[in-house]
């Protein structure tokens, strides 16, 4: 009798360890490529501080599918070559899916080589070229680059009813293909467009190009290009005393953004998808608040947000289809149907490009916090 | 006539911390033949450094001018100091070595100071505190003009004007002078070249650190890898400028600063840098060895 049970207990001891031992050894692999250093550093660190942070979590109530997530991240530094190096080094690392990464050109880079490999991809990244390629493991998680021209061209046309619109951008494909977008988008709207031009990203000195915009005399600049040279332009046109309003694109959406611009940052407007603090539900609010226990900081941005949401549906594939093969979860990410993000519901089409995101303009307060002033629906 | 106006404040204002910056080259090669690549790094540096001591505190909020001032003069000595070092430690060895020998230093150099920005103060971009600077502009017609650019044109003339005394109205100054052209010559009238060659790499990198300073207060905000950017386009004011002539490094800062800034304003902010390099080529090819080059290229 008692021989049995020690021998009853050994195989339940070797069942235990060989289940931990499986357990232990063959974690899920989620791949972040985001910039980590560099000038977007900022935005690429939230991205993989969300995805740890939920990671986490799962594992700690049991895993997916009884499995741990493992987390390996790549630093493509914003760069499109290195984000081709990252992406085979995340597919060499066996990764099921990636989140990220937050610029364009980056994102594109490495969209051929997760597709080869039957990698899905989910990154913020914009611009319209992402979904046009035709390749079935990307899911845009952020609105594309037409959703917010749309919403511009709407808001400086019919809302403000702006006169004179000048737009500026900066080379990268991102950037560019916003401005072209909101210059035919204005145009479309009948709205009277008085100069289109560009800066070199990173160069730090714009008051060349805002005083010859000056000199045309417009009663707004609207600005598609990113934090860092947003908050200088904004800098400098009060440096310059232009009385024109300052409305940036999406990427200008950043705390550092007010910081660069100082004083003039005041009534600087910015038009993006709700910032964290006002996202609406619940389930935000909670990742909002787990994210700031975490790491005893604010998410940098909304990218944050959009990124964990890629990442949450992929999770929710994987429940769904209790698989982890590619040829299962793929079709049924295309098929998502009013996914409830934690940046509203969302579905994704064929294309992967995600559709259902409310935008809003927002002036920044002299306090440097946001308030919502377009549409008007959304400010109650 | 007011858009023209302010293009040449906007384009001076530029052109005054690529003149500082383009100083620190023209000085090291004039003495040396050594284009020294880690002096943008070392520039950049010091708006690090400028950014540290302001944020401090020190003295209370009010201390205004005196704390600017401590913020200069701490950023210019330290830069100074690890000029000094450099050239003790990653050129004094190689001086007799082949020349790419010590190119290969001066970027090994410049990658070292860059990142070891980047670890000491994060990758992310740093931003100066608004209200620093009193918030005063003035205008002239429709033209403004902000008292940090004030601030930069004035205080680049003067330590240009400093300089250009002291190396031609010193002892001391004499003594550089006469290493550049001849350096066994000199040191067989006596003159400690070493020593002179330790000088050229404090003084051209403590006013770099002023035009570096300059750059974070300017714009507000300061990233660890900006000095590649400031370092080239201020090696290429100098060598516009005719590479180891110091009027010429000043002249080649300020006219850099006016092309970009017209480029822009006249002709197409995308051309900008297409436009500006575009006549940069041309003048070297009028000029090959820099608009005020010659006595250099006697040397060679």
């Amino acid at each position: 009798m008692s021989r049995k049970w020690i021998v009853s207990t050994l195989v339940a001891l070797a069942f235990a360890l060989a289940t931990s031992a499986v357990f232990a050894a063959n974690p899920i692999v989620i791949g972040v490529q985001a910039p980590i250093t560099g000038q977007y550093a900022n935005e690429g660190q939230g991205i993989e501080k969300g995805v740890k942070l939920i990671a986490k979590q799962i594992n700690d109530q049991g895993g997916l599918l009884g499995r741990t997530i493992e987390v390996k991240t790549c630093d493509d530094g914003g760069q499109a070559s290195q984000a081709a190096i990252c992406a085979r080094q995340l597919v060499n690392d066996g990764v099921l899916a990636v989140i990220g990464t937050y610029t364009s050109g980056a994102a594109l880079a490495a969209e051929p080589i997760y597709a080869r490999a039957n990698v899905i991809q989910t990154s913020d990244g914009t611009s319209d070229q992402l979904t046009a390629g035709g390749y079935k493991t990307f899911f845009r998680n952020a609105p594309p680059n037409s959703a917010e021209a749309k919403f511009t061209a709407e808001y400086l046309v019919n809302g403000k009813k702006f006169q004179r619109i000048a737009v500026l951008s900066d080379h990268s494909s991102f950037a560019k293909g916003l401005s072209d977008a909101v210059v035919q988008a204005v145009k479309d709207d009948g709205g009277n467009l008085v100069y289109s031009g560009f800066i070199t990203a990173g160069s730090q000195d714009y008051t060349a190009v805002l005083t010859k915009i000056k000199s045309v005399n417009p009663d707004v600049l609207y600005f598609s290009g990113y934090y860092p040279d947003g908050g200088l332009i904004r800098a400098q046109m009060e440096q310059l005393d232009m009385g024109a309003t300052f409305v940036g694109g999406d990427a200008n959406q950043n705390v550092a953004f007010a910081k660069i611009a100082g004083n003039a940052a005041k009534g600087a407007i910015i038009i993006n998808v709700p910032s964290p603090d006002n996202l609406p539900y619940p389930e935000a609010k909670q990742f909002l608040a787990d994210y700031k226990a975490a790491y005893g900081q604010e998410p940098p941005s909304i990218y944050t947000f959009t990124n964990a949401d890629g990442f949450r549906a992929v999770i929710a594939a994987v429940k769904a289809t209790q698989s982890t093969d590619p040829a299962k979860l793929i079709p049924w990410l295309h098929d998502l149907k009013d996914f409830q993000g934690l940046t509203g519901t969302f579905s994704w089409d064929a294309t992967g490009e995600r559709i259902g995101s409310p935008f809003t303009a927002f002036e920044i307060q002299a306090d440097g916090s946001y308030k919502i002033v377009y549409p008007e629906s959304a400010t109650q | 006539m007011d858009v023209v106006l302010q293009q040449f404040i906007n384009g001076v204002t530029v052109g005054g911390f690529y003149a500082l910056i383009a100083l620190g080259y023209t000085m090291v090669y004039g003495v040396l033949k050594l284009i020294n690549f880690a002096h943008g790094d070392l520039c950049i540096l010091a708006a690090f450094i400028g950014l540290t001591v302001l944020t401090s505190g020190l003295g209370g909020a009010n201390a205004g001018a005196l704390l600017l001032a401590a913020a200069f003069i701490v950023a210019a000595v330290a830069v100074g100091i690890a000029g000094a070092v450099l050239e003790f430690t990653a050129y004094r060895p190689l001086r007799k070595a082949h020349r790419l020998s010590a190119v290969v230093s001066a970027l090994g150099a410049s990658m070292l100071i860059e990142n070891g920005i980047m670890l000491i103060w994060s990758p992310q971009v740093q931003v100066f505190p608004a209200n620093l600077l009193p918030d005063l502009t003035w205008k002239i017609g429709s033209a403004s003009i902000s008292f940090v650019q004030v601030m930069i044109i004035a205080g680049s003339l003067i330590l240009m004007a400093a300089l250009y005394f002291y190396v031609h109205h010193t002892r001391f100054g004499t003594a550089i002078r006469a290493a550049a052209i001849d350096q066994d010559a000199a040191r067989l009238m006596g003159i400690n070249v070493n020593r002179v060659i330790a000088s050229v790499f404090v003084v051209g990198p403590a006013l770099g650190a002023v035009g570096g300073l300059f750059v974070g207060l300017y714009y507000r905000e300061a990233y660890f890898n900006m000095g590649w950017i400031y370092g080239l386009n201020a090696f290429i004011a100098a060598i516009i400028g005719g590479i180891g002539n110091i009027p010429g490094a000043m002249l080649g800062g300020l006219l850099l600063g006016l092309f970009n800034a017209f480029a822009a304003g006249y002709v197409s902010s995308s051309w900008q840098e297409a436009i500006t390099f575009a006549l940069l080529i041309a003048i070297l090819l009028v000029r090959p060895t820099g608009i005020l080059g010659e006595r250099v290229a006697e040397k060679i």
